[in-house]
């Protein structure tokens, strides 16, 4: 699907809608789904604790949501932002290592 | 079934799948405890929070020499005040004040992904990390800005700051008239999230 990023569309009750999944309402759940808020929690969680440099982390973000952006349209999808948080997870959990035998936490190492 | 209906909730389920194996790996490796990441998510839902941007704002309107120490050192600032403790974690060491006055609008973006300054705003809104607005802010927020309702007169400077890792902005909007005497929990009251990305301006005194 393309983006029009012409226009800016309303809803019913005149708030902004960028898109058809966001409007400009606070109060809306900042996650979806349950599994959104757990990849959100374990990306951070894991460089809270030194696995790895939030920078690292940011640094796939960009790169997943740039290959999306890039994408030809028909081949895109709908926007879906935590798609692109798991992506980014999953190449920052496998870049560090951290699955791999005889990882070692950074609390334990010299 | 044909892909166009079976595409979203398949997605949907296995990228629940995923994240919940990540976890599940990572805690039978000793990477990570059971409990961490409701550890680390309860922290960011009870304590980082726009409440804590609300009471920065508040005192910035009723102390000048908080408010100038809080454009050139921002974290220093935030420092002095009764916060959670953890504020200068969770990125909290990159946070930045921009200050809207007479004349100067500030409206802060994140142009590659969704930096945000979470220790003061909590976690962004949905809009803020949509493609539309991250391209349409960046290229024309002047148009976007009154789309919103933020009517600015055409002598007012627009300044567009771009979050990123070494930087996550946060505006501080001006202190509405009428509100002189306010005391600083009243005046935390009038402080938006949305005020303090540049996207609405703060309440008019009622």
């Amino acid at each position: 699907m393309a983006i029009d990023i012409s226009t800016l569309n309303y809803d019913e009750t005149g708030h902004v809608k960028f898109h058809s999944s966001c409007s400009s309402d606070l109060e809306q759940p900042v996650f979806d789904a349950e599994w959104q808020r757990r990849a959100f929690g374990l990306a951070v969680a894991l460089s809270e604790f030194g696995h790895y440099a939030w920078e690292d982390f940011q640094r796939e973000l960009i790169a997943a949501i740039g290959s999306w952006q890039s994408a030809p349209d028909d081949e895109k999808g709908r926007w879906e932002y935590y798609r692109h948080w798991v992506t980014a997870l999953d190449t920052v959990v496998r870049r560090h290592g951290l699955l791999e035998e005889g990882y070692v936490n950074p609390e334990d190492r010299d | 079934m044909s892909e166009l209906f079976a595409y979203p909730d398949d997605r949907e389920e296995a990228s629940a799948a995923q994240v919940k194996a990540l976890e599940a790996l990572l805690i039978e490796k000793g990477v990570i405890t059971g409990s961490t990441v409701d550890k680390v998510l309860g922290y960011f839902e009870s304590e980082m929070t726009p409440l804590n941007g609300k009471k920065i704002v508040a005192r910035a309107w009723v102390d000048p020499e908080f408010a100038r120490l809080l454009a050139t050192d921002t974290p220093k600032a935030i420092a002095q005040l009764d916060l959670p403790e953890g504020m200068a974690g969770a990125e909290g060491e990159h946070i930045a004040a921009v200050v809207n006055e007479p004349g100067v609008h500030n409206l802060v973006i994140c142009s590659l992904c969704s930096c945000f300054p979470w220790p003061v705003l909590g976690l962004p809104p949905y809009w803020y990390k949509d493609p539309v607005f991250r391209a349409r802010a960046a290229r024309e927020p002047r148009v976007v800005l009154a789309e919103l309702g933020v009517e600015l007169d055409d002598d007012t400077e627009v300044r567009v700051w771009d979050s990123s890792g070494h930087s996550r902005w946060f505006v501080v909007p001006a202190r509405p008239s009428g509100t002189e005497g306010w005391s600083e929990e009243q005046l935390a009251e009038l402080v938006t999230t949305e005020s303090m990305i540049g996207v609405a301006l703060p309440g008019p005194a009622a």
